[in-house]
């Protein structure tokens, strides 16, 4: 093509047909990543399609396009083929044979190379939810074209636009067209873009300017970047335009340093437009003169400011300055200047050209068209992604962002960079657009999304941000300067564990002021993450505070090892498991006993959120602790030895309840030297372990050995022993005592029929079998709710002779709060699960049931918990045929001991936090009489806790059996590394189940055990190195 | 020139068109606090002391930025304004090396009177100041000393020094709390284009700059002024001899903006070479 300058809009034509042509000559294109994926290896991968494609003697079929991205940057190097769309990742220069072969020439996916999504390779891009879910207008040609070519922008329609509006339209109209349209600067506050054009052109004043912010610094944003790199004439269009509506003789593109792929692009393309007439005097044959300078900024955040930018720019510090005057009547050397951003440019070009009732047809009400989302963190496609606005971001985060890795629950996204804000799971279903972000206390920002589950800790993100600001304040005034220091000085107490409860209050009382007070946007939004964090999850932030506790288990202060840490009872995880892996199994028990003495059952039932935290699940899986656990106690030979020497003297506490918080109690108290008597009313000790929990999953004998090695510790048990009241221990002279009823009763549905025969409450039919009878059970049984005890009374029944057993539950699986595992067991043995189903009423003839009547469930808006509700669909009612139902639908606190003490409204026994004493002093509680239900773990926990506050209580130091560090094995660095998979526990043969009560898990064979355990990183051992 | 009606704290203003709401008030005598305002430098709005509250908008406004416009109506002084200077002051104070007890500029610090006027408390935050001296760009210095923790990072000097000296010898460097008045490349500032006319130091609000010879010599609010006239050369400088009585020697000389002539602006000799007054090789005679 001749290098001449397009006179006018003819000659542009012309000049796209003949691109055009050109581009037909192939049949084929392989479109790769040669910007964002540049530093997984795109270049060699490039220069192999071209070496082999040579040799395969296809290079005049076969084009090798240098695009920009495309935004999937999980699959990087991403490579796309067309005509057929093939989609591949991760794609290595060893791969470019097949895909020659395969692809180019057969006209087939490399199905190996694709993305797989639910276990099914998507091959095409079409079919990929990532891009199925987006509205791609701004990112279009991003990632298809070459950015370097002039000829591929206007053979995709560049600069059409241009010659539209400087042919047809006059400037006024410009800028009407892009008010009408109601385009938002993309930058983050969301100013009417064409309204600042407005005000600029109306400002008075030969000169204009206009300046294209590419200074982009939002950590994890970079959407500026791949438009300027991948479609950089689309931004210059859009800038060229901009120039004619308001005005503006010359242009800047300010642009980071950092970004030297987006530096080299722009200025190649600046070359070109100019050499093509669409840039320099005279456009497009218009008369329209206008120039585009390139400048690149040194990388200091306050430069995205638009009057620190300009004072950038006039080679000055970068520092803002009080607005007003407002760049549009006085910016760059005093002249009116409009400042956009660049994703704003690159809408531009769409809205001129097609209109402004098109472009509204994207998008809010308030806020037209789309914006581009960078995809960060806990998320399985990150990269950048363009929904319209008004998407919510459960769509953005789950359909387009194909959910969290190892489907750990969602926690909170951050909106907005470090000015943004973090909004929680109550906001998943909230429509994203500008005004609806700042009610929730966010911003749009840059666009910024950064995912994040449970394993983030929001005291840290908000620290982190605040580091981020505070170390990008300019130091111009003192609240950004020196207040948001303070503000971070704060945080670090916290999460180092020294923080106060007066705190929390400093530091909204200091962002406050920091917010009024600081002369521009950086200072005024740094107290932003902090904030909402605040609003949001203050619970975190006590934690930290009252309990020294990290629960997403990352606050260095804090943590040595995440297990341990998230262990309610502290123990020392990964000391165990490296004994386990040296076969040292029985001082291996004994480093868990110093802080649980139920290992047999911990070991079987222990719902782990050690292992829910453990690191080695950012690899692959996380280590299998619980199954550690279970071998070690199961083959361990000194299991008998104590841990400390019997306690003796007469019986100073009463401890009321022998489940696990009560007995771990009495244990910790003996270590102490403090004998105790724990009073049980039911005739065998164990509480919920020995009368809820059935023995398939717990056998008896497993309970036992863990219950004698605590009395052989000198604690007294008396079974069949009733305590009326609190008062009457005190009475007969015990000087404290511990409260560990349970919560042994189950709720009650509430509904008509419930007294019938053949209702069962769930809890006292697993009772039942506990206390060794045969409960009566019926054919057709219907179990409702979806909890744990939903789960072992269905999984019980179809054990005793049902012939039918369904669980029906209100929500769906995903919401059950079972664990999983026990679900999919239910369902191995013939249980079924049927979902969004709520009871109505029992029905029943002759005193007896028949069935239940059911109303099907839709799921509603989410509640506070961001689980959406069910809603009854009206008139949907139906009939279960049914002759047994057990309702399992919650459990209530055992507080008849508790009378005299404060209750809570949720019928519990109020408790201090920290040390468990309840309203009575020398009385604490602890356990499921707390909070109505809780897990295992967290039972034995509050006996250690409450052992320790009852021992200060009575004059002793309240110490714990010290936990010594001894084992400091880890496995080389190329094990952990070869070792990849979890191993899991074997698992009984489901046809040998189901005729009794036998235990379904087996313990790990010792090879089996031995390499799980290997698989440890030790993370514990790297604070004790340093 | 049109003029502009405004309202401040009740009182009816004509104000000239263009000008500030703070050159407003102090020409009504109106007291607002500021650090880094001076007439001779244009504002910077970097204190956040001399915020006000304008009728019909939200939050605070800095008066040395905000131009007095027709109709407007505000107030210079409110809970929520005092709160605000409270606050600005104690984090000043935070990283403010305040011993003020052994400072020269004890009893002519805005900074000190600012914080005893709001009431400022000093250990309201813990302290930010560095422990250890830095080296900074007049280290060993014979004339001008900076101390960057006496510093609040007011630009006076680096403005007065560009838009009124027109010798661009100061500059800042740095961010958020490390940000510090230095040269260009961090030059000893006998390399830079410095003229020594100290105007840095008149600019000051704080201790941050001033004469290294007259460090010690005695607080400002001991010293008395006497005024002269310069006689090293022909313009007629207005100087201001700040005399020690105890001593009766010459501490330092300063000049007042707006004095004729000068306008508040000294040459190297009028500013630092004072000291040929006590010189034992004058001649002998009456003590001045």
């Amino acid at each position: 093509m001749a290098e001449t300058t397009l006179g006018g809009a003819e000659a542009l034509e012309s000049f796209r047909r003949e691109a055009q042509d050109a581009e037909m000559a192939f049949r084929a294109r392989v479109l790769l990543c040669m910007t964002g994926c540049r530093s997984m290896g795109s270049m060699e991968l490039a220069e192999t399609f071209r070496t082999k494609l040579d040799a395969a003697g296809l290079s005049d079929e076969v084009e090798i396009v240098d695009a920009g991205c495309h935004g999937q940057c999980v699959l990087a190097p991403h490579v796309v083929v067309e005509p057929h769309g093939f989609l591949y990742g991760g794609v290595r220069p060893e791969d470019v044979d097949e895909i020659i072969e395969t692809s180019l020439r057969q006209g087939k996916p490399v199905e190996r190379l694709c993305q797989s999504v639910d276990g099914e390779p998507v091959s095409t891009v079409d079919e990929a939810p990532f891009y199925k879910g987006q509205q791609r207008l701004v990112l279009a040609n991003c990632g298809k074209i070459d950015p370097t070519r002039i000829e591929d922008a206007i053979a995709t329609g560049g600069y059409e636009a241009l010659a539209k509006a400087l042919a047809e339209m006059e400037p006024e109209s410009v800028v009407s067209e892009v008010k009408d349209a109601g385009l938002r600067g993309r930058g983050g506050a969301g100013f009417p873009t064409g309204l600042k054009w407005e005000l600029a052109r109306r400002s008075s004043g030969e000169e204009k300017f206009l300046i294209c912010n590419a200074d982009e610094g939002d950590p994890g944003a970079f959407m500026d970047r791949a438009l300027l790199e991948g479609v950089p004439h689309q931004v210059i269009e859009g800038m060229i335009i901009a120039a004619y509506a308001m005005g503006a003789s010359k242009g800047f593109v300010y642009v980071r340093a950092e970004y030297p792929i987006a530096v080299e692009h722009v200025a190649i393309a600046l070359k070109q437009a100019r050499k093509r007439g669409l840039l320099g005097e005279n456009i497009l044959g218009s008369g329209f003169d206008f120039d585009i300078e390139l400048r690149m900024g040194a990388g200091a955040f306050v430069c995205g400011e638009e009057t620190a930018l300009i004072a950038s720019l006039e080679g000055d510090r970068g520092m803002p300055t009080a607005r007003p005057p407002y760049p549009v009547e006085s910016g760059y050397q005093g002249k009116p200047t409009s400042i956009n951003n660049v994703e704003t440019f690159a809408n531009v070009p769409a809205i001129v050209l097609n209109g402004k009732d098109w472009y509204r047809g994207f998008g809010t009400e308030g806020s037209p068209g789309t914006k581009i989302f960078a995809l960060a963190g806990r998320v399985n496609n990150t990269g950048l992604v363009e929904a319209p606005m008004g998407a919510t971001l459960r769509e953005m985060i789950y359909d387009v962002g194909g959910g969290i890795p190892n489907n750990r629950p969602f926690k909170a996204a951050q909106l907005g960079g470090p000015s943004g804000g973090c909004l929680p799971m109550k906001y998943l279903d909230l429509p994203i657009d500008y005004d609806s972000l700042k009610e929730a206390g966010a911003i749009m920002g840059s666009g910024g999304l950064i995912v994040m589950d449970e394993s983030t800790c929001m005291v840290n993100i908000a620290r982190y941000f605040l580091e981020f600001t505070q170390d990008e304040s300019c130091g111009k005034c003192p609240p950004c300067r020196v207040g948001t220091r303070h503000m971070l000085d704060i945080l670090d107490r916290i999460s180092n564990g020294e923080g106060k409860m007066e705190d929390l209050e400093e530091l909204e009382r200091l962002a406050e002021h920091i917010q009024d007070a600081s002369l521009c946007g950086l200072g005024q939004s740094a107290p932003n993450p902090v904030l909402t964090t605040l609003r949001y999850f203050r619970d975190e932030y006590i934690e930290h505070i009252q309990l020294g506790h990290c629960r997403a288990s990352v606050c260095e202060g804090l943590v040595s090892a995440p297990c341990s840490h998230a262990c309610p009872a502290q123990v020392n995880v990964p000391q165990y498991v490296g004994m386990v892996a040296t076969g040292q199994l029985n001082a291996a028990v004994d480093v868990i006993r110093r802080r649980n003495p139920f290992v047999s059952v911990c070991g079987r039932v222990c719902d782990h959120p050690c292992q829910t935290r453990c690191r080695r699940a950012d690899l692959d899986d996380p280590v299998a602790i619980r199954a550690l656990k279970r071998y070690a106690a199961d083959n361990a030979t000194g299991l008998s030895q104590t841990v400390g020497p019997p306690a003796s003297g007469t019986s100073e506490v009463a401890i009321v309840g022998s489940g696990p918080a009560g007995l771990s109690a009495a244990y910790f108290l003996a270590l102490m030297g403090r004998r105790t008597v724990v009073f049980e009313k039911q005739p065998v000790a164990g509480g919920m372990l020995a009368l809820g929990i059935p023995e398939y999953r717990l056998p008896k004998e497993a309970l036992q050995r863990d219950i004698d090695f605590i009395l052989r510790h000198g604690v007294e048990l008396r079974t069949d022993a009733t305590v009326e009241s609190v008062e009457e221990l005190k009475e007969k002279g015990y000087r404290a005592v511990f409260l560990a009823t349970g919560a042994q009763e189950g709720r009650a549905m509430g509904i008509e029929g419930e007294e019938l025969e053949g209702v069962e409450e769930s809890l006292e039919y697993l009772r039942a079998r506990g206390l060794g009878k045969e409960p009566k059970t019926g054919e057709q049984v219907v179990v409702i709710g979806g909890g744990n005890a939903a789960i072992d009374a269905a999984r019980s029944a179809i054990r005793l002779g049902a012939a039918k057993v369904q669980i029906l539950y209100r929500r769906t699986r995903e919401e059950m709060p079972a664990y999983d595992e026990e679900i999919e067991e239910a369902l191995n043995e013939g249980c079924e699960l049927h979902e969004l189903l709520a009871p109505n009423r029992v029905v029943g003839e002759d005193g007896k049931v028949t069935g239940i009547e059911m109303t099907r469930m839709e799921l509603g808006e989410p509640d506070d918990s961001g689980r959406r509700r069910p809603v009854p669909i009206e008139g949907s009612e139906f009939v279960v045929e049914c002759d047994m139902i057990l309702p399992a639908i919650g459990q209530r606190a055992s507080i008849e001991a508790a009378s005299g003490l404060e209750i809570t409204s949720w019928k519990t026994v109020k408790f201090d936090p920290v040390t468990l004493a309840t309203s009575d002093i020398g009385v604490f509680s602890g356990g499921d009489v707390n909070n109505g239900g809780s897990t295992v773990i967290e039972a034995i926990a509050d006996g250690q806790r409450a052992a320790v506050a009852i021992d200060r209580h009575l004059g002793g130091a309240g110490l714990l059996p010290p936990d010594v560090s001894m084992s400091i094995y880890r496995a080389s660095d190329e094990e952990l590394e070869n070792a990849t998979v979890q191993t899991p526990e074997p698992l009984l043969p489901v046809e040998e189940r189901l005729d009794g009560f036998r235990e379904v898990a087996f313990a790990f064979h010792p090879e089996g055990a031995c390499a799980e355990a290997s698989r440890c990183l030790r993370c514990d051992l790297e604070k004790v190195r340093s | 020139m049109s003029t502009v009606n405004l309202t401040i704290n009740g009182q009816e203003i004509v104000a000239q068109e263009g000008q500030t709401i703070l050159d407003v008030a102090l020409e009504n005598d109106i007291h607002v606090p500021r650090l880094c305002y001076d007439p001779r430098v244009s504002p910077s709005g970097s204190c956040r002391l001399c915020v006000v509250e304008i009728e019909g908008e939200r939050g605070l406004h800095t008066s040395c930025t905000r131009l007095a416009t027709e109709g407007m109506k505000l107030a210079t002084e409110s809970q929520t304004i005092s709160a605000s200077r409270k606050m600005t002051l104690e984090f000043l104070l935070s990283e403010h090396d305040a011993r003020c007890t052994s400072c020269d500029a004890d009893g002519d610090c805005a900074l000190q009177d600012y914080s005893y006027e709001y009431g400022a408390d000093l250990g309201q935050f813990g302290s930010l100041v560095p422990e250890d001296r830095e080296l900074v760009y007049t280290g060993g210095h014979r004339g001008i000393v900076y101390d960057p923790s006496k510093c609040v990072r007011c630009q006076l000097c680096v403005k007065i020094c560009s838009e009124v000296a027109m010798v661009d010898a100061l500059t800042l460097k740095g961010r958020a709390l490390d940000v510090r008045v230095s040269t260009a490349f961090d030059l000893p500032l006998n390399e830079t284009t410095c003229e020594l006319c100290g105007l840095c130091i008149s600019a000051c609000p704080t201790n941050a700059l001033w004469e290294t010879k007259a460090q010690g010599k005695g607080r400002a609010k001991d010293l008395e002024k006497v005024r002269t006239t310069c006689t090293y050369c022909g313009v007629g400088c207005q100087l201001d001899l700040n005399v020690n009585p105890r001593t009766n020697r010459i501490v330092r000389v300063t000049s007042e903006p707006g004095s004729v002539v000068n306008d508040g602006n000294l040459c190297v000799k009028g500013r630092f070479a004072s000291r040929r007054t006590g010189s034992s090789e004058r001649r002998p005679g009456k003590r001045p």
